[in-house]
């Protein structure tokens, strides 16, 4: 394989700056984050600068080869994601009473992580390869596609994480909705999804799920409990007020109110430090960025490429917005990290992967 | 040309940019609109992290009976976080329960190292009184709460309080220690007995509850709660019915007895008078009890059994006995004559007996106790030879027995006196040593093993209050098994003379403890009336006997020291017999009624 030095210029700068700036403060509200935490502080953050630098060797990786190339490995890819979902159904390491990780050689993986972009890339190529030109997807075509989505999403919520089994779900649907699929396919899905949630809610979902969606609509229904945490994240953020209380110097987290407040709820201490003016310039970012991403699917003539990044944009885009939702209150609590942000090597390395299948599809746009 | 999905571009960043205006009111709302609230809410909001005292282990006696449990008390708390003026909560508390103010200052002080949110202990144990009017005071009492917490109880009071102990609060000072690195001021530790010397088995975990306070310190609700593990309880080989009948005996007397199984060395009763109160040692010590305890000048807080050091007398002739007649110095029939007194030196040592017992052998001179035998005996032997055989004995060392703070006896030698006087031994000083005066010195436990060691003809057990540990759900984590310490190889036909001469000093007419005969048992011992050379705080002579029983099969080794009691055969050897009365008699009956049941 040879590196032709010319792609090197057309890699897309300004979109590895805006990644970089979210990971930079990323890794400085950790310090925050984790200073109340026993195991102390820098041993969370080491691990995730560790995890920082398998994802850049990973970006390289998939920056070296085209991006049609890793597409055609796709199925490849998805059914070795799959093997580890089921064998994390397995053997997984239990924490927090959910089996999600894999520890290999001391380091605990999640490789429901890695579906995420996975699937993107296995959807984007199969979709494509039904496409005619100028006509919509019929219900046929994506049958397939659909079931091979559906079974890593059921393994998910087994292990039980409700959070990514949503956010392939939605990007699922937004990556169909891109791609284009006929009005009666449209009408099926809607019924299937209707006819989903009376049975995910009875067989699939944990009680501790239910309560979460339940608290979200009655607040006062277990305010010791679930209802709780929520109150204390909305406090959390709302007592930084427009300024916020300082880098450092948020005090929520460490009465160990809030739960998950290094992943999930990272955005609780990100609030309460920086306040108003600091939040809205972090969502600047992240709209800046998945801006980016966009014009980057847009400016892509190849079909395929084109749906391999508004796919990770999507991917992104429902993290980003479900996350912030929970964390103040707006969305029932699911275990949705924050991209770049949350305390997680596993997130952090598919949400690079993801931003490297958009940066290869940007260097190579030109060249059919 | 116009790419392929314009319009559906358009329409992700409307959505992203609703998203982004949803986010940013809902911030509004959060952060500027309800900021200030917001902010009240998260510094009122505080946990805190409540310790759950456990429970520490029991202790059972060998029929299974409670001798120390816990009972619900209320301790009252000062948490300084919570006081809104010092001087009203201070004052206010010192008057409300007429509590001196300095202490309370000192007590809050003691902990400034602490958290503010730290409880600080004031006072346990409230009365109902005392708790309805802090309750009912609440309001004007900002900081003040008060705990139900388990506290130490032991049901027999007094009695067994030496083998027992007390716990009380952990000082300032011992926390300073690496030693009580995982104590917390408030927290109780061991400080005497038992408690002492199986803290670490009988202290258990304690719990946590996180809650959530208001501004004011009052509990909004429980986050959640780690139960507290209580200690692991204590089987001891004491014998509560047996202790009660001995403390019966002792009362309105000092001193000190120590009972075991010879075959075991499991301690049977354990007394030393005067006796303190544990439950009010530990409850927190109020001043006034620790004062009088402390300052009491018989001190109650020795434990006269394993720590009082007394001339053992007449009961230590069994030692030169044995000395001699191993060493083939004398034997069974070498005789001395007694006229009442012994010539040495230019003094003359005299016989309890003035007018003498006339010719004496070992058999005699043990069983009527005649001195000028064993002036004779013991000058022929030697002080070393004697220090020797008591050596053998285990007089020379600790028992071992498991109880803090037990002190060796001594039994002098020649090089004992070069090296602590730097003088050489002199015959006169033999003299005495023979009859268990001068510089020997033992404890009651001591001579208990040397009875044991007579009783099991030359083999002794180490002494041995617990008998196993017990875990709260009932899995026995250890089993003190008996120690052998000691085993002796000497003439057997010398300890079995002096075995046989003591069952004659109890059983037979002429024997010193004659009136203290058993109908149905051979109780084998020997009395001792030892002078008290110490400066001291009465007045009289040091009443002793040692015993076994029964004489053919031992399952009794006892001393029994009344302390200024006079004589060892009218002041101890009848408690002696009480305690083999009521032990072995107790025992038939259980035989007895074992045969019936399996008759049945």
């Amino acid at each position: 394989m040879h590196i032709d030095k010319r792609r090197f210029y057309h890699l897309d700068w300004y979109l590895i700056c805006n990644g970089f700036a979210l990971i930079a403060v990323g890794m400085l509200n950790l310090v925050s984050a984790t200073r109340s935490i026993d195991s102390g502080p820098y041993n969370l953050l080491i691990k995730q600068l560790a995890a920082l630098l398998v994802g850049l060797v990973a970006v390289a990786i998939v920056l070296a080869y085209d991006y049609r190339l890793i597409a055609g490995y796709s199925k490849y890819l998805y059914g070795i994601t799959l093997a580890l979902i089921i064998i994390v159904l397995i053997l997984g390491t239990i924490a927090g009473g959910a089996k999600r990780w894999l520890t290999i050689a001391g380091f605990a993986f999640q490789p429901s992580e890695l579906m995420k972009p996975v699937m993107v890339l296995l959807l984007a190529t199969m979709l494509h390869q039904r496409k005619r030109e100028g006509e919509p997807l019929t219900l046929k075509d994506i049958m397939l596609p659909l079931v091979l989505i559906f079974a890593p999403c059921v393994l998910i919520l087994k292990q039980p994480d409700l959070g990514t089994a949503v956010v392939l779900l939605l990007s699922c649907m937004c990556m169909l909705w891109f791609v284009g699929i006929t009005k009666s396919a449209y009408a099926v899905l809607l019924g299937l999804s209707a006819a989903c949630v009376p049975i995910f809610w009875k067989y699939l979902m944990k009680p501790y799920q239910k309560m979460r969606i339940l608290s979200l609509l009655y607040p006062d229904l277990d305010p010791s409990g679930y209802g709780y945490h929520s109150i204390q994240a909305k406090i959390a953020v709302g007592s930084g007020g427009f300024l916020g209380k300082g880098y450092l110097n948020g005090t929520q987290h460490k009465l160990h109110f809030i739960p998950e407040h290094h992943t999930d709820f990272i955005f609780t201490v990100f609030g309460e430090e920086w306040g108003f003016i600091g939040s809205i310039l972090l969502f600047l970012l992240f709209v800046s960025f998945m801006l980016r991403c966009l014009k980057i699917s847009r400016n892509t003539s190849d079909e395929l490429g084109a749906s391999i990044a508004f796919g990770i944009t999507s991917v992104i885009f429902i993290q980003f917005t479900i996350n912030i939702l929970m964390a103040i209150n707006l969305a029932p609590v699911v275990g949705i990290p924050l991209p770049f942000i949350s305390y997680g090597g596993s997130s952090l390395i598919s949400s690079l992967i993801g931003a490297g299948l958009i940066l290869n599809v940007n260097m190579r746009r030109y060249m059919f | 040309m116009e790419p392929l999905n314009e319009g559906k571009f358009r329409w992700c960043k409307r959505i992203i940019l609703l998203a982004l205006i949803v986010l940013c009111m809902r911030l509004f709302d959060l952060q500027i609109l309800k900021g200030d609230d917001m902010r009240k809410l998260s510094e009122q909001n505080r946990v805190r992290i409540k310790k759950i005292l456990a429970p520490r282990g029991m202790v059972y006696d060998r029929n299974g009976k409670v001798v120390a449990d816990t009972r619900p008390s209320f301790n009252l708390y000062v948490i300084r976080e919570d006081i809104r003026d010092f001087n009203q909560t201070v004052d206010g508390l010192a008057k409300l329960l007429r509590l001196d103010r300095e202490e309370i200052i000192t007590k809050l002080k003691e902990a400034r190292d602490y958290p503010s949110s730290f409880p600080v202990k004031i006072e346990s144990d409230l009365n109902m009184d005392q708790v309805a009017k802090v309750e009912a005071n609440k309001f004007y009492l900002p900081g003040v709460t008060i705990q139900i917490e388990p506290k130490r109880n032991y049901p027999y009071g007094i009695m067994l309080a030496h083998v027992l102990g007390y716990v009380s609060e952990v000082s300032s000072e011992e926390l300073k220690t690496k030693e009580y690195k995982e104590y917390a001021p408030g927290d109780y530790v061991g400080k005497f007995g038992l408690e002492k010397q199986y803290e670490q088995y009988l202290r258990g975990i304690d719990g946590a509850q996180r809650v959530e306070v208001d501004a004011t310190g009052r509990e909004v609700r429980v986050l959640d709660t780690r139960d507290p593990i209580a200690g692991n309880s204590l089987h001891i080989n004491i014998d509560m019915d047996l202790q009660v009948a001995v403390e019966k005996a002792f009362e309105g007397k000092k001193g000190g007895c120590v009972v075991s199984d010879p075959k075991t060395g499991g301690v049977l009763a354990l007394v030393s008078r005067p006796a303190f109160d544990p439950n009010k040692l530990s409850s927190g010590v109020t001043k006034d009890y620790w004062a009088q305890i402390s300052n009491d000048k018989t001190h109650p807080l020795q434990n006269r059994s394993t720590q009082g050091r007394f001339p053992p007398g007449s009961t230590f002739k069994m030692v030169p006995a044995l000395a001699a007649l191993d060493k083939g110095i004398i034997n069974e029939h070498t005789s001395f004559s007694c006229s009442g007194g012994f010539f040495f030196g230019n003094r003359t040592f005299k016989c309890w007996k003035k007018g003498g017992h006339g010719s004496v052998a070992v058999r005699r001179g043990i069983v009527e106790s005649c001195d000028v035998f064993f002036y004779n005996t013991g000058l022929k032997a030697g002080v070393d030879r004697i220090h020797d055989m008591a050596k053998i004995i285990g007089l020379t060392k600790l028992t071992g027995i498991d109880l803090p703070g037990e002190k060796a006896g001594l039994v002098p030698s020649t090089e004992w006196k070069q090296k602590t006087f730097g003088e050489k031994w002199y015959e006169g000083e033999t003299v005495s040593v023979a009859i268990g005066q001068g510089a020997v010195w033992l404890t009651p436990v001591q001579l208990m093993q040397l009875a044991a060691f007579i009783a099991n003809e030359g083999v002794t057990f180490k002494p041995q209050i617990v008998k196993r540990v017990v875990a709260p759900q009932g899995k026995v984590l250890k089993v003190f098994e008996p120690v052998m310490s000691a085993n002796a190889n000497i003439s057997k036909q010398a300890i079995a003379l002096v075995r046989d001469a003591m069952k004659g000093v109890v059983n037979e007419p002429g024997g010193t403890a004659y009136a203290s005969r058993l109908q149905n048992i051979n109780m084998s011992g020997k009395t001792g009336t030892a002078q008290s050379t110490s400066a001291g705080l009465g007045k009289g002579d040091h009443a002793w006997f040692v015993a076994f029983a029964p004489h053919e099969n031992p399952a009794l080794a006892m001393a029994v020291l009344v302390e200024y009691g006079g004589h060892g055969a009218s002041a101890s050897a009848p408690i002696a017999k009480i305690i083999t009365q009521s032990y072995l008699n107790r025992e038939q009956k259980e035989v007895k009624s074992a045969k019936l049941d399996a008759h049945r």
